[in-house]
């Protein structure tokens, strides 16, 4: 094989290597859902959905009362409260950033965290 | 009410900057880009504060509480609440009456106010409907005077007041691109940093759990009233939504479960979501038709969309429902 056409290949080879690398790092970075969970006004969790195991958890309010926070398959709700309403529950997964997941009652947010300030 | 407010670092200018507060009755979030954006949400968080003191119908300070307990005598209020009920006054006439702002005492008979929820007998829902009437209502200048047998809540149009006067300190701030969420009632100045348009999903009204649509827009407010967003069912199976028709006291069950607008001005989007929510598929129609100042999506009953042709290309539904064009005339 002459020299030209080695160099030729090694170079396609190289760049097509750091395509593939850049392509997985942006997708990544695009893929990246970083949640907050905050209770009255506090971010008392910050959790990356990407990378977080599926599991349930509560959380108890300061004045009594509870959220049950379930993360599955890369989403998050609130799948069980003690709130009169339930209006937490009835959102479901948390998917706009204009539509966070709000207990009123128990003071409690599941929201997209800023991109930016990660 | 009035809990807590929230705002990130300044790093710099092309980077978000974010307030969140619990502030009528609902969560709020707002976020803005620039180099005055911090302190703009500064003013603005204030500014939220000072209107909900004046509005909250449960506060005796209040201006509301205020005018709901004068006995019908006229009293001097914020410009801000001459303001919003005058306009309550404008688009209860320009909608026939399917906004009121003194439908207040036949929601809280609902339990609506107050999550201790109950179909009233139709005697008593008559007897309060005779004190409804947002035409003896009178504003001159900042004196207001509400009739002795009535009250008023200015619920209908408070978010949207609110992220209007938000912007306006936005815009005065030089803040270039912001968008605000006001318990889902979105406003937005300008586009995102990069120049692309803001997107505004709606919840689709027979699967809370998920979207309708998603809306495109820039420089535009996007309020919708739904029947999920409030509501009780009694022992038979039946629900009952928050959003009362003016002329029988029930809740508005004229064809649509969900309405949403599209429009400049917010308090413009909040009253006529409540109005054409109330006044149903065929008068919702024909008042935009009449009007044209306003885009719009309604979702009928029956699993139907239904949107304004200048939204075309800017609507990407997100449900099964099909979804047609409402025709100009």
């Amino acid at each position: 094989m002459p020299k030209g056409v080695k160099i030729v290949l090694v170079i396609t080879v190289i760049l097509f290597a750091a395509a593939v690398v850049a392509m997985f790092v942006f997708n990544r970075q695009a893929d990246r859902k970083i949640v907050e969970i905050v209770q009255n006004g506090e971010v008392i969790y910050t959790l990356d959905l990407t990378s977080e195991k599926d599991r349930s958890f509560n959380i108890d309010s300061p004045d009594g009362g509870y959220n049950t926070v379930t993360i599955s398959d890369g989403t998050i709700c609130i799948s069980d409260a003690d709130c009169p309403d339930h209006t937490c529950i009835k959102t479901g997964v948390l998917r706009s950033e204009t539509i966070p997941v709000v207990c009123l009652p128990h003071r409690l947010v599941i929201r997209f965290a800023e991109e930016d300030s990660q | 009410m009035w809990g807590c407010s929230q705002q990130s670092p300044v790093k710099n200018a092309s980077e978000a900057h974010t307030a969140d507060l619990f502030a009528m009755d609902t969560y709020m979030t707002l976020k803005a880009y620039g180099d005055n954006a911090e302190k703009a949400l500064t003013s603005a968080t204030n500014r939220i504060t000072e209107l909900e003191g004046m509005l909250d119908v449960t506060s005796p300070s209040s201006d509301v509480y205020k005018l709901d307990n004068a006995n019908g005598n006229a009293l001097t209020v914020s410009p801000d609440t001459a303001s919003i009920i005058a306009a309550g006054i404008e688009y209860g006439r320009l909608t026939d009456g399917d906004l009121d702002i003194s439908i207040y005492p036949v929601l809280k008979e609902w339990g609506f106010t107050t999550g201790e929820y109950k179909v009233p007998d139709k005697q008593t829902i008559d007897s309060l409907l005779a004190d409804v009437d947002y035409s003896r209502i009178t504003v001159n200048g900042d004196s207001v005077t509400v009739p002795e047998d009535m009250q008023i809540d200015l619920g209908s149009l408070a978010k949207g007041y609110t992220s209007d006067a938000v912007m306006e300190i936005f815009r005065e701030e030089g803040v270039k691109s912001a968008i605000v969420s006001l318990g889902g009632n979105v406003q937005a100045i300008g586009k995102k940093p990069d120049g692309s348009d803001w997107s505004v999903a709606v919840v689709n009204p027979f699967a809370p759990d998920t979207d309708m649509c998603i809306v495109e827009i820039d420089e535009k407010a996007v309020i919708t009233s739904g029947n999920y967003e409030r509501y009780f069912t009694d022992d038979e199976g039946n629900n009952y939504w928050h959003i009362i028709d003016p002329k029988d006291g029930c809740p508005a069950d004229n064809g649509l479960v969900s309405v949403t607008i599209i429009g400049d001005r917010g308090i413009m989007c909040d009253a006529l979501s409540t109005a054409l929510f109330a006044a149903g598929t065929e008068k919702a129609v024909s008042y935009w038709q009449n009007d044209k100042g306003f885009d719009m999506i309604l979702v009928t009953d029956e699993g139907q969309i239904m949107y304004t042709p200048e939204l075309s290309g800017h609507f990407r539904n997100a449900s099964n429902m099909p979804a047609e064009v409402i025709s100009v005339a």
